[in-house]
């Protein structure tokens, strides 16, 4: 397969793919026994969690039911004033249900504290919090982070759902964007 | 939340928006913390946070000027840290808040909204603050006094 145009933009890549896949699937195996004997629903927030929870369900065995979310971000088009919102709701019903919340990034911490505070209104048995990569350095809001794949440091990283206006989401690892593409120093 | 608390510079503007959208509240420079005394107790020295986060009881200093600026930031971060060890306190630096532009895709606006650029015509801030002695049970402190600058020691940074 030739190579990904896009390659040329990765300054170095962060995790690969076989390190990236190994780690989904222990997450999903820990998962499957805290939950044994459970049906948990995970809940993905568009779009940047899609590959991790695509791959992290497969991992699971046990009876899944998956859901998505989709919640407006500052700074996104002309978004610098008024308040997040909720631009796609659950399709499903999580009264009674063990939700975990899949991450791609936890960041700051904001936007997973409104998405928790938000959920937990919908009074579910149960609420955790998975995220496939943890980068601390400017976090905000403190976190109970369930499950954990990768604390990473302070790094502008792309890939495997992550991007930089709107590309690179399907690069199979995660990577570190070159500072040129973005003006970063 | 405070209105209008005319900040100090633009950056400190940008994160109260972004504070406002993500629905956290926030209050601007309400406590002042003694870091320094003289001989005869008059306090010499203190620091003001820019923000405090009431719901998540941390406090943000942002740092987005020259490295010599940044260096007193550092040590009088240090002071507070020693003496009020259960204040939650986080500094953000200019290289902190350029992230936090681009991870918002606001990196275009760096330019006026870090340096001295982002710093507004000099203006004489009279706002009352609550000055907060050593820490008390509370680990925030135990406020000593409302105090307008000139009046109780000198006003915080």
């Amino acid at each position: 397969m030739p190579a990904s145009p896009l390659e040329k933009d990765v300054a170095e890549i962060l995790i690969d793919e076989v390190t990236l896949q190994a780690k989904v699937t222990e997450l999903g195996a820990r998962i499957s026994v805290d939950y044994e004997g459970r049906r948990v629903t995970l809940v993905s927030v568009l779009k940047g969690a899609l590959p991790f929870m695509a791959d992290l369900m497969r991992s699971i065995s046990l009876p899944v039911r998956i859901d998505l979310m989709e919640v407006s971000s500052y700074g996104g088009a002309t978004e610098t004033s008024g308040q997040v919102r909720i631009l796609k709701d659950l399709s499903s019903a999580i009264e009674g249900e063990d939700v975990i919340i899949v991450e791609d990034i936890i960041d700051t911490g904001l936007t997973l504290h409104y998405v928790t505070e938000h959920l937990r209104g919908k009074d579910p048995a149960s609420l955790a919090i998975c995220t496939l990569l943890d980068k601390p350095a400017r976090r905000l809001v403190d976190i109970d982070i369930a499950y954990r794949g990768f604390e990473i440091p302070d790094r502008f990283v792309i890939g495997y759902g992550l991007d930089y206006g709107e590309i690179y989401r399907n690069l199979p690892y995660i990577g570190v964007l070159r500072p040129e593409v973005y003006g970063g120093e | 939340m405070n209105e209008d608390p005319r900040f100090a510079h633009a950056s400190e503007a940008e994160l109260a928006r972004i504070l406002d959208y993500y629905k956290v509240a926030w209050q601007y420079e309400p406590h002042v913390f003694p870091i320094r005394w003289n001989s005869e107790g008059v306090v010499v020295e203190s620091f003001a946070p820019d923000f405090y986060l009431p719901e998540l009881g941390l406090h943000i200093e942002l740092t987005t000027l020259k490295q010599s600026l940044v260096r007193k930031k550092n040590r009088k971060l240090r002071h507070l840290r020693e003496l009020y060890p259960m204040v939650r306190i986080k500094l953000f630096y200019a290289r902190d808040f350029r992230a936090l532009l681009l991870k918002y895709g606001r990196l275009d606006a760096a330019a006026s909204l870090i340096g001295v650029d982002g710093q507004p015509p000099p203006r004489r801030r009279e706002a009352a603050v609550v000055v907060v002695g050593p820490s008390g049970p509370s680990g925030v402190g135990e406020p000593l006094e409302s105090s307008l600058p000139g009046r109780g020691g000198p006003a915080a940074d």
